[in-house]
């Protein structure tokens, strides 16, 4: 028989181990974070948010460059496809959980799961083949249709299972109302489903945020803000990871520091998306 | 869920408006007029090409923005094939075979217009010896074929008598990736070495017979610079940003000859063909710097052929660009570490462009004359 001072000993020791694990799990998390900020927030200045890339000379000479034009499109492509991926992906997730004996169900959860597991740059080459051959032009619309390629396995997942979690009776109180089938998904399963479908649908989108190489031969990246209306949707746009990427491998010191940047900035875009949905969907209780 | 749809659809609004605002200062018929040029592949010349279309949107007060993206040359020539770019770039001339795939396609040729010079110098990294130390042709290929393997050998000692050469192992560091730069430095091995042709050849990028790899001119740079006894090949321009320890070349005509924006315009002062598909390493020019090339601009004869290419106000701002680009865009050159295009290959290329053609009309031809009478491109 253990003494109550042993056990509470015992207690301590699980719960601090606990606590070490966590920290084990968000370190490189605060590492990656802290080694971001440290290395780009020199860059980061009026300029960055207000002016346009250009060529390297003008870094090269201090004049004015900047990422406004990389800002904006990235915006613009990801919410995009968001629009697109969202009545696809969700869908395919209230198809799974809320018609489970329909006879296409082992189908979709086959592709559904391929196309996950597909790399992405299959689905850059997907986009290109779609939207950028016929268009004759690299457009920030087909990198929303490769990023939406991204969203749509993730978001039938969690949309899937976010509506398993709501129990059967919640339905059952809608049938015994009278509601027909469609109603009682749209109107008592999905709202009480809330929490769980925005979380998902801000996994696939922080997902698809981070992807560089869909992007590479679809939306293609641009120096400049486009000179027409539209023409970050039907012409090429500058979106963050890619203009990340292509910045990081230049050979200008400048220009690295800008990266750094780009990267803070990014964090910060998918940490904020975060921090919203969340404050949006809590306001009610 | 709806709250959440409807602040996404507003921040796509107000980002579309912020977007689309951007210069708010410019008269709605002026925005018609504005036209967006894409170009798309070699990364040797991208500094260049950037400056230049920086220079020439501020010219033509934001009419005209010029966005090229530096995607390597092959993937310049298969985005041009592709008709997905206005324009493409690359430091490897089009092949017969994709010449006449263009012919086939498009019922005119593609040009390959010269729009600067490539020049590739031997760097190295020997404590104690700066820039100027002397190689000819048949000593690089040895060094590159691993024959000679340390700095005090005889054969370097030679070509630079005084110079203290250290007993220290030579090595080898070359592009692990394809490049245009690669290009230009094996097909001047293969030109003046037999064995090197037949045992490694010329390509973007080749079966090296020693050394080590890097990506990129500063995979080579940072593995030159951190290698005591190391040696690599860059362009000139990285070189010279990177403050580089560079080597003088012997050329054909026995003159040792310095890397040099001049020495390099002087090697492609030759006898050049029509098309200007000419490689022209080991140049016969007295005073040329051995180891250089052109890099091309590509475009379509027939413009209205190139998917990319939707109106005649696009085809003709194009055109106005490419002219302006090979004359006073050349003006840019020396500052961003680049070799001016000499004479003959600007007054080949014009010849070329007056050739570019939309819905059979010679815009080509339209625009140089309109330039020729105007002084100037814009307005």
């Amino acid at each position: 028989m253990k003494t109550l001072v042993q056990r509470n000993i015992r207690d301590r020791i699980m719960e601090s181990l606990l606590v070490l694990s966590t920290i084990v799990v968000l370190l490189p998390l605060v590492i990656i974070i802290v080694h971001v900020i440290v290395n780009g927030i020199s860059a980061l200045n009026w300029d960055f948010f207000t002016q346009e890339l250009g060529s390297p000379s003008r870094a090269l000479q201090g004049r004015p460059t900047g990422l406004v034009h990389t800002i904006l499109g990235t915006l613009v492509v990801d919410s995009m496809a968001l629009i697109m991926a969202i009545p696809i992906g969700m869908g395919a997730g209230i198809m799974l959980s809320e018609f489970p004996d329909h006879k296409l169900n082992p189908t979709i959860r086959i592709m559904n799961d391929t196309l996950n597991g597909m790399p992405a740059i299959l689905k850059g080459l997907l986009a290109f083949v779609l939207i950028v051959k016929p268009m004759g032009t690299f457009s920030g619309l087909a990198g929303a249709v490769a990023l939406a390629f991204v969203m749509i396995p993730i978001l039938a997942r969690t949309t899937e299972s976010a509506l398993m979690s709501i129990p059967w009776s919640i339905r059952e109180a809608g049938l015994a109302i009278g509601l027909p089938r469609w109603r009682v998904v749209l109107s008592t399963v999905m709202p009480a489903a809330r929490f769980g479908l925005v979380t998902g649908t801000l996994i696939a989108f922080a997902r698809a945020a981070g992807e560089a190489a869909p992007l590479l031969f679809t939306s293609f990246g641009n120096n400049y803000l486009p000179n027409h209306w539209l023409g970050m949707i039907l012409g090429p746009a500058d979106t963050l990871p890619q203009r990340l990427y292509s910045l990081a491998i230049s050979p200008y010191t400048h220009w690295h520091s800008m990266g750094w940047a780009a990267a803070i900035v990014l964090l910060v875009f998918v940490i904020l998306c975060f921090g919203t949905a969340r404050y949006l969907t809590r306001q009610k209780h | 869920m709806i709250k959440l749809k409807s602040a996404l659809a507003g921040a796509l609004i107000a980002v579309l408006a912020i977007s689309c605002g951007g210069n708010g200062d410019e008269g709605r018929q002026d925005r018609r007029d504005r036209v967006d040029i894409l170009g798309a592949g070699a990364t040797f010349p991208a500094p260049l090409i950037t400056a230049m279309a920086d220079e020439y949107r501020d010219l033509t007060r934001n009419r005209v923005t010029v966005n090229y993206q530096s995607i390597g040359s092959g993937g310049g020539i298969r985005q041009f094939i592709e008709q997905t770019v206005m324009f493409g770039m690359t430091e490897a001339f089009l092949s017969e075979e994709v010449m006449s795939n263009v012919e086939q396609a498009t019922g005119g040729r593609a040009f390959n217009l010269p729009i600067t010079v490539a020049d590739v110098v031997v760097t190295y990294n020997i404590p104690g010896v700066g820039s100027g130390l002397v190689f000819d042709g048949a000593l690089i290929v040895d060094i590159f074929m691993g024959d000679i393997t340390r700095w005090n050998h005889p054969r370097i000692a030679e070509l630079n008598p005084g110079k203290d050469l250290p007993n220290l192992p030579i090595t080898v560091v070359h592009r692990s990736d394809g490049s245009g730069t690669t290009n230009v430095f094996t097909s001047f091995l293969s030109r003046v070495s037999d064995r090197w042709r037949n045992r490694v050849g010329y390509a973007t990028s080749v079966n090296w017979p020693t050394g080590i790899g890097g990506n990129g001119n500063e995979g080579v740079a940072g593995a030159v610079q951190n290698t005591p006894g190391a040696i690599g090949y860059n362009s000139f321009a990285y070189a010279l940003l990177n403050n580089m320890a560079y080597g003088s070349v012997i050329n054909s005509a026995g003159n040792v000859i310095q890397p040099s924006f001049e020495a390099t315009t002087e090697a492609a002062n030759i006898e050049l063909p029509d098309d200007t598909r000419i490689l022209f390493t080991n140049t016969p020019a007295e005073y040329g710097y051995p180891i250089a090339g052109f890099a091309w601009m590509l475009v379509y004869e027939n413009l209205d052929a190139n998917r990319a290419i939707r109106t005649r106000r696009e085809a003709e701002e194009l055109v106005r660009f490419l002219a302006w680009s090979i004359v006073e865009g050349q003006e840019l050159s020396e500052m961003l570490g680049f070799a001016r295009l000499p004479e003959a290959a600007v007054e080949k290329s014009q010849q070329m462009i007056r050739q570019i053609k939309w819905e059979n009309e010679f815009i080509g031809a339209e625009v140089l004359d309109g330039l020729a009478a105007a002084g100037s491109p814009n307005q």
